[in-house]
């Protein structure tokens, strides 16, 4: 079964249908994307500056993480990836903190108490359940708070996809399963992923629908998941929403993609960008002039480079923190072993 | 202040990399992540930006070089800046003074009056003979060392040399280990009067050419002792007594490796003429490593004159497998009472050493009194 | 006091911390309409409903993950796996996330859930089902790991592991549900998690044993006192921390060592435990440290189990060599 694109602003800017929002909140978003699209270029520089370890870019793909974070309420939960920093950033976890935990420091995954989002999920697919017991203890608990997990279309065939979209199926959670399909699962192509026609068709094996958009397209993406999030707070249980959209950078700063993929197909994504048909949208109405284009940007990446510096600023970490931080109290098997790595002076020994 | 922007590690676990071109030259402005150098590695060709704003002043390596992680790059500062390269390498930062990561293997706490020495330790001082508990410890927290054992067992001895045990001192420690360890030994004396035996003996020596061996002539003395009394011809097999209806009569035979047993088989057969040719052809048989595993084996009875080497009274050893051992001691003139006057007499002294668990004190007395009886009695009787 | 088996011990623990605590919940493959397999939750679910007493499908995975999910949300889920056999397919999410939420957060996230896993053979089940892998628990740092040799120790420490802010393995092993009773006392009580046990004291050597096998060492300890060896059976009742020093002073106490467990030999936990006595009590050995374990192979189907398992005859022949050297 072929599901149906939703699309409502066109590649060229053009709508499509009704837009599901106003014109600030539009330029609030667009500016939003343009911050993000920033900090994936800073943090791919700094990595290639030996200041952050591999990192995972994101271009191409910041409305269907804006479109989509900006649908939830600040106590709803949000599950993500580690390719998913507009999103969680957009939802509150500060900048500063997702350049700790790619840089390899723990205090990287350790939100403000009032940010509802769990630290970044390298493994493919498992982070799907937490999603789900959040989901459920909310509802256990009587709230009416959502749960959103975000994964690609390569986690769609992990075994825990199956039993997360199971579970919430069987027992009617309030999750909402955000699937960036961005065509590639590293160096494999969606269409090597699964014979399935589309992902959002899959949904139908769980008892729930799902809903496939256009993922470079703020509105549609914004529209399906608020209609998404709608449904699982009023119980009427998940739903997968699968953005259509195009990785254009590298799987990470690892990867050289021109070792598997074309480099006209690309260039074929190019002209469906999404922040420049927000641009064209937005121009087209008065919401975008040159002018407030150089000034957002110079705010948010002078904000970036702000979290860049205090990120860099931070004392080291404590070794002590690495046997301190395994349980709510030190066994003594720990206890022991941080003594053996300090010395009495709490120093390191290093190694000569 | 310059900046010394030095290659890093871009590539997970990535060693060099090829510098491809420099998109700036020295002297000229960069900004802030503008792309400075195009590299290849082994993953893929990329740009790196600029990490400062400012002015390029050096760059690393000219375009088809290779630079190592860690080399300098580039070096941004200010106009005008001065940079001058290091003639070496400059060292790497050290931290604090170098120690093992992992500390070394904390000795256990020792608990109170607790003797620490490695098994083997032990081991070599049970070998020794060494007391560990007298042993004072060298090595960390007292424990006791290889060398304070040796040292130990060096200093209990005084100068020392180390003999090994022939082999067949090894075998006869053996058996009178086993001897001594499992049968409860009892010794009892006596004495004869060896008046008859001496007469005896000259006797003899008149009728045969060489000398008469003493066990010729106290062999014949015993065995109606062995007869009346069969507990101590017998051998005991878990519980029971196996009395043995033949007599076959050990004796010691001195050789230089020490006492051999030789077995005289059939002696109750024999006259006293043919109980010394045998005891000579034995000792000869002995002596010359010549003797059969018959031979050296399988007495029912022995004995064991220690006369021969001037001593009168013993504690002999029963060898394993019999009951009873009789020692002979040397004859000699002695101060005897007889009815209540002192006389010179010649003495035999006897040591008679049985097995406690078959024999009990008086059959070991009457058992004595009838071989000193055997003894005294004249020859011919 | 009421005299339990340990099924009705853990039964009566479950229902206590279900009325007591609304964060409280358990969730598996059959708890809840049936009372599960074993029927350690028998009559929960009607008590509490099925919110609270919660029967999954079939999906391992799914019930851990969803488990941890469930105490991020400020819930106390006691997670049940069917067979430590079908743990398996969970091993990502225990070992990926819920042992390691904590650290990677630096306290921020939490995993205060329970996952209790039937374990160990000598009932003659099917395939599969009589697995002894906790040494891959024991091994993956962020857990503890516990298992009750005795229906009141199994009450207190399923109490303790349920009220423990960090994630507890509660292994039960499945020989003795039924087999063994005790006196359980009624009201709420824990047995604090990290202390072993001596079952019964002595003097000669020590014998180390937690589970169903302490039945066997027990009987062990019998034979050997019979033969004038007065052998300390010492219970472990938790892995993960193992109380070291209880361990170090029962064999500097006795000399000597034989450890005991069902799980297969190599990288089994009692190579631990005897890296533990080596370095801190080796002064006090008067032996080499014994092993009495399962054998490097597949656990044997029924017909066969017997020749696996430790028997007492097996652990009494090990003491005895100890001894005599």
């Amino acid at each position: 079964m072929t599901e149906e694109l939703q699309q409502i602003l066109t590649p060229e800017g053009e709508l499509a249908g009704e837009p599901p929002l106003g014109m600030e909140e539009t330029r609030g978003l667009y500016r939003a994307m343009v911050a993000a699209r920033l900090f994936d270029r800073k943090a791919t520089a700094l990595q290639k500056q030996g200041r952050l370890a591999t990192y995972a870019p994101f271009e191409g793909q910041e409305a269907a993480q804006v479109g989509s974070a900006a649908a939830l309420r600040t106590d709803d939960w949000m599950v993500a990836t580690y390719r998913d920093a507009a999103a969680m950033w957009l939802h509150g976890y500060p900048w500063k903190l997702l350049l700790l935990w790619r840089s390899g420091d723990e205090r990287g995954n350790c939100p403000p108490e009032e940010v509802n989002v769990l630290p970044p999920s390298i493994t493919v697919g498992a982070h799907m359940l937490h999603a789900v017991g959040l989901a459920w203890s909310a509802r256990l608990q009587g709230g009416d708070r959502v749960a959103v997990t975000y994964f690609g279309d390569g986690a769609t065939s992990e075994g825990d996809f199956h039993e997360a979209m199971n579970f919430a199926g069987v027992y009617r959670l309030p999750v909402v399963f955000m699937c960036q399909n961005n065509q590639y699962a590293i160096s494999l192509r969606r269409d090597r992923q699964t014979a399935a026609a589309t992902i959002a068709g899959k949904a139908d094996g769980y008892g729930f629908p799902g809903v496939l958009v256009d993922g470079n397209d703020l509105f549609a993406v914004f529209r399906a998941t608020a209609e998404a999030v709608e449904r699982a707070r009023s119980g009427g249980g998940p739903t997968l929403v699968e953005a259509l959209t195009y990785r254009l950078g590298p799987h990470t700063t690892s990867d050289d993609p021109g070792r598997y993929r074309p480099a006209d197909e690309e260039s074929e994504w190019k002209p469906r960008d999404p922040i420049e048909r927000v641009r064209c949208y937005l121009a087209n109405r008065d919401g975008w002039t040159e002018e407030w284009q150089r000034a957002i940007e110079a705010e948010e990446i002078a904000e970036i480079e702000a979290a860049v510096a205090e990120a860099e600023a931070l004392p080291p970490l404590r070794p002590q923190e690495i046997f301190e931080a395994m349980f709510a109290e030190m066994t003594p098997q720990l206890r022991e072993q941080r003594g053996e790595l300090l010395d009495a002076s709490g120093h390191v020994p290093v190694e000569s | 202040m310059a900046f010394e922007f030095r290659l890093p590690d871009i590539g997970e676990g990535l060693t060099e990399a090829e510098i491809v071109e420099w998109y700036a030259q020295p002297g000229q402005e960069v900004r802030l992540d503008q792309p400075l150098v195009q590299l290849e590695t082994d993953k893929a060709v990329t740009d790196i930006p600029s990490p400062r704003a400012g002015v390029l002043l050096h760059q690393g390596a000219a375009p088809g070089t290779v630079v190592k992680v860690g080399d300098v790059l580039a070096v941004i500062g200010q106009a005008g800046e001065a940079w001058n390269a290091p003639g070496t390498d400059a060292s790497p930062t050290r931290g604090p003074e170098a120690a093992p990561i992992v500390g070394s293997l904390r000795e256990a706490e020792a608990v109170a009056g607790e003797l620490r020495a490695l098994p083997l330790v032990r081991k070599l001082a049970s070998e020794l003979g060494v007391d560990l508990s007298n042993v004072r410890g060298t090595g960390p927290s007292g424990r006791v060392t290889r060398e304070d054992v040796e040292r130990a067992a060096r200093m209990s001895q005084g100068p020392e040399e180390r003999v090994r045990l022939s082999k067949l001192r090894r075998t006869v420690a053996e058996n009178m280990t086993r001897s001594w360890r499992e049968i409860p030994h009892v010794t009892t004396f006596g004495e004869a009067d060896g008046s008859a035996i001496l007469a005896a003996r000259s006797e003899m020596e008149g009728r045969r050419s060489s000398p008469v061996p003493w066990e010729a002539l106290f062999i014949p003395a015993l065995l109606p002792a062995l007869q009346a009394h069969p507990e101590f011809n017998a051998s005991l097999r878990g519980e029971d007594l196996v009395l043995k209806r033949h007599y076959d009569v050990g004796f010691a035979v001195q050789t230089d490796d020490g006492l051999i047993v030789a077995v005289i088989r059939g002696a109750d057969r024999r006259a006293p003429l043919d109980l010394a040719d045998e005891v000579q052809r034995l000792a000869w048989s002995v002596r010359g490593r010549s003797a059969t595993a018959a031979e050296l084996s399988g007495q029912t009875f022995t004995i064991s004159n220690i006369g021969a080497v001037g001593g009168r009274f013993g504690t002999p050893i029963i060898p394993y497998g019999t009951t009873a051992i009789l020692s002979f001691g040397r004859i000699g003139e002695q101060p005897v009472v007889r009815e209540g006057q002192v006389r010179v007499a010649s003495v035999l002294p006897l040591s008679l050493s049985y097995d406690h668990r078959v024999i009990d004190g008086a059959l070991g007395r009457r058992f004595l009194s009838k071989v000193i009886e055997g003894l005294e009695r004249p020859p011919g009787r | 006091m009421p005299v339990l088996n340990m099924a009705q011990a853990i039964n009566q623990a479950l229902d206590q911390a279900l009325a007591e605590d609304p964060r409280v919940m358990v969730l598996g493959e059959d708890v809840g309409r049936t009372g599960g397999v074993f029927r350690v939750t028998d009559g929960l679910q009607q008590r509490y409903g099925e919110e609270r007493v919660v029967d999954t499908p079939v999906s391992e995975s799914g019930i851990v993950g969803a488990a941890l999910g469930l105490a991020l949300g400020g819930m106390r889920p006691v997670a049940e796996m069917q067979f430590m056999g079908f743990s398996y397919p969970a091993f990502d999410q225990v070992i990926s996330h819920v042992a390691r939420i904590r650290h990677r957060s630096r306290h921020r996230f939490t995993a205060s859930l329970v996952i209790r896993i039937p374990y160990g053979g000598g009932i003659g089940a099917a395939e599969h089902h009589s697995e002894s892998a906790e040494a891959i628990y024991v091994h993956t740092p962020g857990l503890k790991v516990v298992v009750p040799g005795s229906p009141d120790d199994a009450k207190g420490l399923l109490r303790a592991a349920i009220e423990d802010p960090d994630p507890v393995v509660f292994l039960e092993p499945i020989r003795l549900y039924r087999s063994t009773k005790a006196e359980v006392a009624e009201e709420r009580f824990t047995v604090p998690i990290g202390e072993a046990r001596a079952a019964r004291e002595g003097t000669d050597l020590t014998l180390v044993a937690w589970g169903a096998m302490l039945r066997e060492t027990g009987e062990a300890a019998d034979l050997l006192l019979d033969e004038g060896i007065d052998a300390e059976v010492l219970d472990l009742r938790t892995l993960v921390p193992l109380d070291v020093p209880a361990l170090i002073s029962s064999v500097q106490k006795t000399g000597r060592a034989v450890v005991v467990h069902e799980a297969p030999r190599t990288a089994g936990l009692a190579g631990e435990i005897v890296a533990l006595i080596q370095e801190r009590a080796l002064y006090s050995l008067r032996a080499p440290v014994a092993r009495v374990t399962g054998w490097d192979t597949v656990f044997p189907l029924k017909r066969s189990e017997h020749l696996y398992l430790p028997t007492a005859e097996r652990i009494a022949a090990a003491a005895r060599r100890v001894m005599e050297t």
